[in-house]
Parts: C-alpha cells; structure tokens; sequence
C-alpha cells in the first residue's frame, strides 16, 4: 500500500531512456544510409569530377588559384554534383508516395515529416561526404605535383553548402510529386539552373549576381592563396544563401497536412521562414560589395585582419648582376623571369633610376583590365622593379611561348623605366621605349605583334589608326615614333647612354617631344 | 440454320483470333499503364512545348558552339530520360514470370517512345530554326535514348535519366574544345556518318539491353531503392 501511494503518476525519466529519443533516431539514420541511393552513382559522379573537374585543371601552371580557378571558381565541382544529388534526392523523397506507405508511416512512432528528414540527412551524409572526399583526392594529386600556394577552403564550403542545397531542393521535389519522373525532373532543373548561372556569372562583375556560385569575378585571382589571403567574405554569403536554400526547402516537406500534428507544422513554417530570411540576407550582403586590391569586401563580413599580406622569405635569382626575389610559390618561374629581364637591365645598367634590385609585388584585383597585364613599378631609393608576376605571363598559361613571355616581362620594364605609368606614355616615352626594347633583344619589326598579346594591359596595345590593325594583323613598325627610336637605337652605345643620362628625368616627367631625340 | 451458325449467339465464346487481339491490346495497355507512358506522353509534349517556345522566342545563351545548342539539346536529353525511366516496372521477379511477352513489349515501348519523342520535337522545331534541323535532332535523340535505356539496364529504370545527364556534361565541356571524335555526336555536322552510326549503335544497345536483360530493377540484379 506504502509502495502504491509513493509511486508517481508518470514514471520518472531515467537517464536511459532520455537517451533513447536520440539512439532511435541514429537507428533510423543508420538505416536510411544503408538503404540510400546515392552511393549507387559515386562512381559515375566521380568519372565525371575526373573529367570535367580535374581534367582541364592539370593543364594549367601549378599554383593554386589558377588550379581551381575552373573547378571551384566557377563552379564546376557543383556541376557535376548537383543535379545527380537532386536527381537521387528526389527519388528519395518521393519514396513514401511511390510505394502509397503514407498512411502506414504515420502511424509510427516519429512524425511523418522526422522520419523524411532522416531519409534527407542520409541523402545529403552521402553527397556532401562524396564531394569532400572527391575535392580531398583532387586537392592530394595536386599536393603530388608540387601545386603552390594555399588551397581555397572556403570555396570547398560553398561546394558543400551547394552539394547541401542541392539534395534538399530535390527531396522537395520528391516528397511534393512522387512520381518516378520526379528525378530526372529534378536533376535535369538543377542542370538548367546550374549552366543558366554559369551564363550570367561569366559577365556580371557586381550586383547581385556575384552570389551565383559559379560566378568567377572578382575571386579566386592571382596573388590569393600566396601573396594575401583569399577574402573569405563573398563564400560566407554564398554559404548563407545555399544554407538558406537548403533549410527553407527542407521547411516545404513539413508543411503538409500529413507531414504532422499542427505544432510540428509551424514549426515547420518557421524553418521555411528562417532558411528563407538566411538566403535573402546572403544576396542582400553581396549587393553591397566592392572590388578591393585583394578581392571582393562586403563591408558587413569584412575583415581587416584579411587584408595583411603574407609573410615569407622570398626566393632569390641574379639577372645582370642584379637580385630578382619572388615568392616561393613562383621558384619555378624564377629562372625564366630572369632570363627574361637580364638584357634590359643589362641595357640600362648605368643610367640615372635604373633598378637595383627586381622584386615581386602583389597583383591587385583589377576589374578594367579583367585582372591581367599590370603594369611593372620602379620605386625607392635605390630603386627597385615591383614584378606583379600574378598578374603577368606565366610560361604556360594561355599557350604562350617562352619568347612571348619573355617579350613581355621586358616591354612592362622598360615602360617603367621611361616613366610610361599605367597609360600608353608620350610620344617621345614610346620611341625610348622601342629603342630599349631593341636593345633587350626584341626586334623592331616583332614589336607591334607582341604588344597585341593576350596578358598585357590594354594601354600596351598598338594604336591601329587607319590600318584595321586588328582585322588584318597587327600594323607594322613604322610612323614618327618607330623612326625616332631607330634613329635612337642606332647611336654608339656610349652616345645614346650620354643623351639618356642627360635627358631621362625629363623624358620621366613627360617633358620631351619626339623632335627632341637624337 | 446458316444464320444461326454465322451469327453466334449472345454470350458464346469469342472467335480465338479476336480474343488474342484482344488480349494483346489489354495486356500493352496494362503494361504502358505499369510504365507511366500516359505520363511520359504528357511530359513529351510538354518537352515539345519548351522546344517550340525556345525556338519561336529564340531563348539564346550567349558562348560558343556548346551555349548555341545548348537548349535544345538540354530538351533532347529530357526527352531520353523519360524514355529511359518509363522502362522501370514496378514488380520485378513477378512480372518476369508471368509470360513470354514482357520482351516484346519492353521493347516495342522504348521504340515507341522515341518515334514519339522524335515527332514531337520535330514538330516543335518548326516553331523556329533547330541547329542542324531534323537530321541532328534524330540523331541526337536516338544516341541519348540509347544511353538513357543503356543507364537503365545498369542502374535501374528509375536512374535511366543518369546517362543522358552524363552525356550532356560531356558533351557541354567537349564542344568548347572542338572534339573530333565521333562520339561526340552532338558536335559533328548533321550528315555526319561517323556521328549518325555512333548514335544508331548506342540506341540499338540500348534498346536490345532492355530487350534482353531488363532494367536492373527487373528482379535478376538488386537495385537502387
């Protein structure tokens, strides 16, 4: 009597069987990763990441960000991932539908819309495992081939967030129509979605569409990964969207009558609420963006610890004599970039400015000459040639040849020895120019050719004027500037050095004219 | 008397000719009805629909060879998955032990669907100038849907879409760098025989595949669930 009278109402929670709420759950998890689809088509996802996502990348120079610069940058990796999770995801959640089990599940024990959930997070264990592990053995092969610099991890973040978001708006699709058809309907979408993206992220620079993650602009550009740190700031909005994609779709699948009681349905609403709310704050930070020297800044995630440049102890060549240092991400272009400058420093050796020392500056984000071709500095006293080398020739890269590369790098010295700046120079600054370049080694007649290549700025262009330069060729060597520089060049070495020693500082101040040369 | 043995009487038996016609009739409107061909012809015309709108509105994605064809073979390979996941059956070793004609039949539907499928986005492409006009279409369609029906053979009927999606994502980073290989039978031009026996021999594969074997989930090999 004593022990009936003493006994609770409820029988009282033991440790146990708190923890049994959980337990049964991981039982559930567990069973769905046994029974899930998706391993079924790793093996063809991962022939396809070899070939669309590694592929083309081991043909590039072996830094970094040039590497995943087409799989990461823009978007590849998630290509090839997304619309077979959205595919898979779909078949997924529309099981319950498929098979007319609705009823049956509901009567279970976890509400109908948990036990989908735990379909979904199977689904989506799978994927974003898969991908992280496909991204890991790329990233591992490149370690193999001595691929410089830091990789992108917060790009691998937005896979994974896409990957996520991916296998959510599928199992939506699913759960919504459960049809057999729903797959191909949900892969095929996400494909459209995907290259449609792709589109729009080739040339929108700003606005909204920088939070596409397909979008390259503006990320994922030399010297990031080496000379400064990626900017984590735009794949911070990017994982706000996708996340927020992810969690209002996965908020839809409870919205049904049938999905649960009514406390579990606003509960569902207020998930849907809340991802969507994340996804808008995510495009509404990357309106607010803008392009600094080292990558795209949303004012509201920034951080000004991101902008310092790396610390590292350069690696050094000597190019006539003199010290050229650059990062030891770029050891294996150092004999290039002296051989390349050895003869124009050769040239001005002597003369009034003339570096005494080469050095690698950072490339900044650049979006008017879509980041390419910047121009050299001479600065300091004694003075000292800044090589932007992330934004200048690689031998490899767009399929140029050493002579090519070489012509390059000497015509962005000179033009900074006779002050040219970030513009085409004067008149009497472009035949100087001409005259040390011929003296470097490159010909007259193979300058006007080399100043139409891919990779410098667009200032070096050739001025075609009236002779359709760019339909017919590049224009020949000749006018007032090509005559005063052959006039130039074709003094005893001792005479052009005397006139140069004379009359650089005002030929740097934009002060001489083209009657004015020897 | 004639008459009455030339117009038998209500309730006899029917001629064995016509009750095998009969029976054949019922058991392909059975089989479409297990296949979701209603469906699948739904979804042709829808695709059709698409094609026509994207032709008569000249929807573009601006790029080279591979934007410029882009959606209509986007479409193309949409049409192949339906054809390729209509082939899933839901019954399995039930349904492999029932008769002598499931072959016949899984057979006749992938043919049929494609013409289908083929007239239908023909007749979409009149809303418009398809790239490489009707010669390109059929070819195309016909190698998509061979390897839609090839996917289901090895993944399931439900997964035959995998193939044609895969074939695209090929064929999208293919173009941009000028294959040659007949294989890639979207970039070659429309009287192209390398392309065209390339296509017919992947849908002859294909179509035999299912023939013969079945889609994977036909109860001989376990599937995708």
């Amino acid at each position: 009597m004593t022990a009936v009278t003493e006994a609770p109402a409820w029988p009282a929670r033991t440790g146990a069987s708190r923890a049994a709420a959980p337990l049964s759950l991981l039982r559930l998890l567990r069973i769905e990763l046994r029974r899930n689809s998706m391993p079924w088509l790793l093996p063809l996802i991962a022939v396809l990441f070899w070939f669309d996502s590694y592929r083309p990348s081991a043909s590039v120079p072996p830094l970094y960000v040039l590497r995943t610069f087409w799989n990461l940058g823009q978007g590849h990796t998630i290509i090839d991932f997304g619309p077979f999770v959205a595919g898979v995801a779909a078949w997924m959640g529309s099981r319950d539908g498929r098979r007319r089990t609705a009823d049956l599940v509901t009567g279970t024990a976890w509400p109908r819309w948990t036990a989908q959930l735990a379909t979904w997070a199977a689904t989506a264990i799978w994927a974003v495992g898969a991908y992280l592990v496909f991204v890991g053995v790329m990233f591992a092969v490149y370690a193999t081939e001595h691929v410089q610099g830091q990789p992108p991890w917060w790009w691998v973040a937005v896979g994974a967030a896409a990957v996520a978001a991916f296998s959510a708006a599928g199992f939506a699709v699913g759960a919504y129509w459960p049809s057999r058809f729903a797959a191909p309907l949900a892969a095929f979408g996400g494909f459209l979605a995907m290259v449609m993206s792709s589109q729009t992220g080739f040339h929108d620079t700003s606005g909204w569409a920088l939070i596409l993650p397909t979008n390259s602009n503006g990320n994922l550009q030399p010297d990031s990964g080496m000379l400064y740190p990626y900017l984590p700031d735009l794949p911070i909005a990017r994982v706000m969207l996708l996340a927020g994609l992810a969690i209002a779709f996965l908020g839809l699948t409870g919205l049904p009558r049938a999905a649960g009681g009514l406390r579990l349905r606003q509960i569902a609403a207020a998930v849907t609420v809340t991802g969507m709310a994340a996804a808008g704050t995510g495009i509404g930070l990357v309106t607010t963006a803008r392009l600094s020297p080292h990558g795209i800044v949303i004012p509201a995630l920034h951080d000004a610890a991101s902008d310092r440049l790396s610390s590292y102890t350069p690696v050094c060549g000597q190019a006539a004599g003199r010290p050229v240092c650059v990062n030891p991400a770029y050891r294996s272009d150092l004999a290039d970039v002296t051989t390349a400058l050895a003869p124009l420093l050769a040239e001005v050796s002597g003369l009034p400015g003339a570096p005494v020392r080469a050095e690698q500056i950072p490339a900044v984000y650049d979006s008017a000459d879509g980041q390419a071709g910047q121009a050299m500095t001479i600065t300091g006293q004694p003075p000292v040639l800044g090589l932007p080398l992330g934004a200048l020739g690689v031998r490899g890269a767009f399929g140029w040849t050493s002579a090519e590369v070489d012509g390059q790098l000497r015509l962005l010295a000179a033009h900074a020895f006779v002050g040219g700046g970030a513009g085409t120079g004067t008149l009497a600054q472009q035949a100087v120019e001409a005259a040390l370049l011929e003296g470097a080694g490159v010909p007259f007649a193979s300058q006007p050719s080399l100043r139409t290549t891919v990779g410098l700025p667009s200032w070096a262009r050739p001025a075609t004027g009236n002779t359709g330069g760019h339909r017919h060729g590049p224009p020949a060597a000749a006018g007032p500037v090509y005559a005063a520089a052959r006039r130039l060049a074709a003094l005893p070495a001792a005479s052009r050095g005397a006139w140069l020693t004379t009359h650089l500082a005002a030929l740097r101040a934009g002060q001489l004219t083209l009657a004015q040369l020897p | 008397m004639t008459a009455a043995v030339q117009d038998p009487a209500a309730g006899a038996a029917p001629a064995p000719v016509a009750r095998g016609r009969r029976s054949v009739l019922r058991l392909a409107r059975l089989y479409s009805a297990s296949r979701r061909i209603p469906v699948a012809l739904a979804l042709l015309a829808a695709l059709g629909l698409l094609l026509w709108s994207a032709l008569n509105w000249r929807w573009s994605i601006a790029g080279g060879p591979a934007a410029q064809d882009f959606i209509s073979l986007t479409v193309e390979a949409g049409a192949a998955s339906v054809i390729a996941v209509s082939t899933h059956g839901p019954f399995g070793e039930v349904e492999r032990a029932t008769g002598r004609w499931l072959p016949y039949l899984r057979a006749g539907a992938a043919v049929a669907l494609t013409a289908i499928a083929f007239g239908a986005l023909a007749a979409a492409a009149t809303g418009g100038s398809l790239p490489g006009g009707s010669l390109a279409l059929l070819r195309n369609l016909a190698g998509l849907a061979g390897l839609g029906l090839l996917g289901a053979a090895a993944l399931g009927g439900a997964f035959g879409w995998t193939g044609p999606l895969a074939y695209l994502l090929v064929t999208e980073v293919a173009l941009s760098g000028h294959p040659t290989t007949p294989w890639i039978w979207a970039a070659r031009p429309p009287h192209d025989l390398g392309g065209a026996l390339c296509a017919a021999g992947v849908l002859v594969a294909g179509v035999v595949a299912v023939t013969v074997f079945g889609t994977r989930d036909s109860g001989r090999r376990p599937a995708p669930e």
